[in-house]
């Protein structure tokens, strides 16, 4: 697996360096040692699952075979076993929980957590978070004491073997060479450790580097890509030269995300918002609704999606400020697992989890597939379609670029030359017909062919009024072309940063620097709100609603404030109170509100002819 | 254009001021207008009432005269109008903000007389309110104030 291959050469030139947040327990490895440190367990459907090869029996070559597969089996590995434990260590519950608590002591005191994550977002979302925690008690998760253990294990291993891998694949796709940088972390602990969405057992992510043959032959860097969470496409690519893309000589700066290990560009706080989206017939009410009154009526209708309007917000934290391994960093990367074409068995063959599978239904609990694959056991986009991932595939390579828009140009002509063809013909056929239209003009008998052949007349006259448009927009699109051409033979590069829609930024100064006291309200004020809810339902029954309409009212005004969102909620309170207001005045007044509509619109058209006139 | 400033704007961005000064305007002549009638009103309807022989009876007072007391809870919402049509002829953000949360004491005021005492002068004041509602919200004018609001939002995890 170490041999000397010409695509290592490319890799290590170009791979990254990693920057590790502060408190972070684990960091890439072979997986070659964590396999062999797994069991292989089997789940069929609606059995038990069975551990078919115990620790210490699995390779890298055997884990292809996959004993007990059939219909709906899920295959995965399990790190984190007691009955893993070597002889010696305690196998007692209690001893792990110490040592979970002892190794999450630890974290903490290493990381900072910050402005909580509950004090950057809404009171719904806090509600909504709230309960999404419940719900981790009926869901399938990864023990509490899975961390510690991982950690224990993760850390014995390092001791017997200090060791920083990753495993690299070289790939070539649509004139792009792809390095594609594959990071194994034995355990994601950024529920546990860093109040993150979930726990799992093994993570792969992935770093990609994109190059392109220069004019010389010299491969050269063009884009990067880094993964984060399930997001794909343009925004999260960056080209080589943005400044975003920090370096270390060629190697790209990766900031890692504690726990969770999403990779960014830049250091700092990420707010990132698990989306509950409302049912389809809801969300498409309201999408009408809102298109309405923006568009119609040209009012504020605020800039947030409807339809999914529930976030659980998580803050991925990736300051840089803890462990950094690659090029001059503080440790360096071992040699690169090589993963050379045809993919070794491990990575084609093994379609199971690399770790415990929690049936999640959410996922989020769930280990992941392996590089080649989707937990579903479908091959995953990142490694048959990598250029395709990063939304690089509409992207000619700068040697291609002239040449892409050259022969779109050329096609444009060709299409150019059959429209002029076209559109000869039918305005040969449109003049024909009118010629018909006015010798029939006026003949009695031949009234019903009249109207036929004016019809076909606004048929193809609308027909040709198409076809010249699209002609025109070619001309304009051809010209285009050809300067652009011009632009990127002369080697000119257009603005780094235009494919990019979202980028995901971190936290400002300024929102980091919020007041201990919003702080303190967002931990408290769900829980406060529920109990002033029973004590009113309690103790203020001859008074409920308009109480409960007065708390509410408190608690969003004093939430807003805090997070200065009381614009938005005045509007929005105010839309409500003038809706409810209108439908008074409607019922009191329908019929002179219909006279007064009416006259306003005589007055209006009157107004307007008489405008008309006078010019 | 001395003197004049729209607080907590960014730098950078086109003045908001140079091109939108006469909807701003406008609204806050239109708010002035509905304070002075608001007060004005009030102040007729209150000296109408023969306060001493009310006080001097012993039973409670008419409907009517209940109906012009009520007129009182419009005051903060009138206060609000008038330092918000202030605001606003003065070119300040926090203009807004006053004037949008005057129309909703307002509205919410009338509704809530509506509910009670069903007042006739309920009605003018809450149809004012909802047009100067609709109006402080329109798209343009509320970018006014607030550019900040067409931003974009976090990125959201799938």
């Amino acid at each position: 697996m170490n041999a000397p291959y010409p695509d290592e050469t490319l890799l290590r030139r170009f791979e990254p360096v990693l920057r590790c947040t502060k408190g972070d327990r684990f960091f890439p490895i072979d997986v070659e040692p964590y396999v062999q440190a797994c069991s292989l367990w089997a789940q069929r459907p609606g059995e038990e699952p069975v551990r078919v090869v115990p620790s210490g029996e699995l390779t890298l070559e055997t884990l292809p075979q996959q004993p007990l597969d059939g219909s709906g089996a899920v295959h995965f590995l399990k790190f984190t076993d007691p009955q893993n434990l070597p002889e010696g260590e305690s196998r007692g519950v209690g001893a792990l929980r110490e040592r979970a608590v002892r190794g999450l002591r630890e974290t903490r005191k290493a990381f900072r957590a910050g402005r909580g994550r509950l004090a950057r977002v809404g009171y719904v979302s806090r509600f909504v978070d709230a309960l999404y925690s419940i719900t981790l008690l009926a869901r399938g998760r990864v023990p509490g004491e899975a961390a510690g253990m991982a950690a224990v294990a993760y850390r014995r291993a390092m001791e017997e073997r200090e060791c920083y891998a990753y495993h690299g694949r070289v790939t070539r796709q649509e004139g792009w060479t792809v390095l594609q940088y594959w990071l194994f972390y034995p355990f994601n602990d950024w529920r546990s450790g860093f109040f993150g969405a979930n726990d799992h057992e093994a993570d792969w992510e992935k770093v990609h580097v994109y190059l392109a043959a220069a004019e010389d032959g010299e491969m050269r860097p063009e884009w990067v890509a880094y993964a984060s969470h399930n997001y794909a496409g343009d925004n999260l690519r960056r080209r080589w030269d943005d400044p975003e893309v920090e370096k270390v000589g060629e190697h790209p700066v990766v900031y890692v995300a504690a726990g969770s290990h999403a990779s960014y560009y830049a250091p700092g706080e990420y707010l990132t918002e698990l989306d509950l989206p409302l049912p389809r017939p809801l969300a498409r009410f309201f999408r009408g609704a809102r298109g309405f009154w923006r568009e119609r009526l040209g009012q504020y209708a605020g800039a947030a999606g409807v339809a999914a309007p529930f976030h659980i917000p998580f803050v991925d934290y990736a300051r840089g400020d803890g462990l950094a391994i690659g090029e001059g960093g503080d440790r360096a990367w071992d040699s690169p697992r090589v993963i050379s074409e045809p993919a070794p068995a491990w990575v084609s063959g093994y379609r199971g989890l690399w770790g415990l599978y929690a049936r999640d239904p959410f996922e989020g609990e769930d280990a992941p597939a392996g590089p080649m694959y989707n937990r579903d056991k479908t091959v995953a986009r990142a490694w048959y379609d990598p250029v395709g991932w990063a939304g690089l595939d509409k992207v000619p390579t700068p040697a291609e670029a002239a040449a892409a828009a050259l022969g779109r140009r050329e096609d444009l002509e060709t299409r150019r030359e059959e429209l002029r063809t076209e559109i000869g013909e039918k305005a040969n056929r449109l003049r024909k017909l009118g010629a018909e239209a006015a010798a029939v003009r006026g003949r009695s008998h031949l009234d019903a062919r009249g109207r036929e052949t004016k019809r076909h007349i606004a048929e193809l006259s609308e027909e040709l009024g198409r076809l010249r448009a699209r002609l025109a927009a070619d001309e304009a699109v051809s010209g285009s072309l050809s300067e652009y051409a011009g632009r990127m033979e002369a080697g000119e590069r257009g603005p780094a940063r235009a494919h990019i829609s979202r980028a995901h930024r971190p936290a400002s100064e300024t929102e980091l620097r919020f007041s201990r006291v919003a702080e303190a309200w967002a931990a408290v004020s769900v829980s406060l709100m529920l109990v002033i809810f029973v004590a009113i339902a309690i103790f203020e029954q001859v008074h409920l609603i308009s109480m409960l309409v007065v708390s509410i009212a408190f608690f969003a005004f004093a939430e807003a404030a805090f997070r200065g969102r009381l614009v938005n909620l005045v509007g929005s309170v105010n839309i409500v109170l003038a809706a409810g207001a209108s439908l008074v005045l409607l019922y009191e007044f329908f019929w002179p509100l219909v006279v007064a509509a009416v006259l306003v619109v005589s007055l209006y058209v009157l107004w307007d002819n008489l405008r008309e006139l006078r010019r | 254009m001395a003197g004049v400033r729209l607080a907590g704007r960014e730098q950078g961005r086109p003045d908001p001021v140079a091109t939108s000064r006469r909807p701003v305007r406008a609204i806050g002549l239109m708010l002035m207008l509905e304070a002075a009638g608001s007060l004005a009103f009030g102040a007729y309807e209150l000296l109408r009432v023969d306060w001493r022989r009310i006080v001097s009876m012993r039973t409670l007072p008419s409907r009517d005269v209940i109906e012009t007391l009520a007129l009182l809870m419009f005051a903060p919402a009138v206060v609000l109008t008038l330092l918000a049509a202030l605001g606003l002829l003065l070119l300040r953000r926090r203009g807004w903000l006053l004037a949008a949360i005057s129309q909703g004491m307002a509205v919410a005021t009338g509704l809530w007389l509506y509910a009670t005492y069903e007042p006739l002068y309920v009605y003018p004041i809450m149809a004012y309110a909802v047009l100067m509602i609709l109006y402080l919200n329109v798209h343009d004018v509320r970018a006014v104030f607030y550019p900040g609001d067409q931003k974009r939002g976090p990125r959201r995890m799938s």
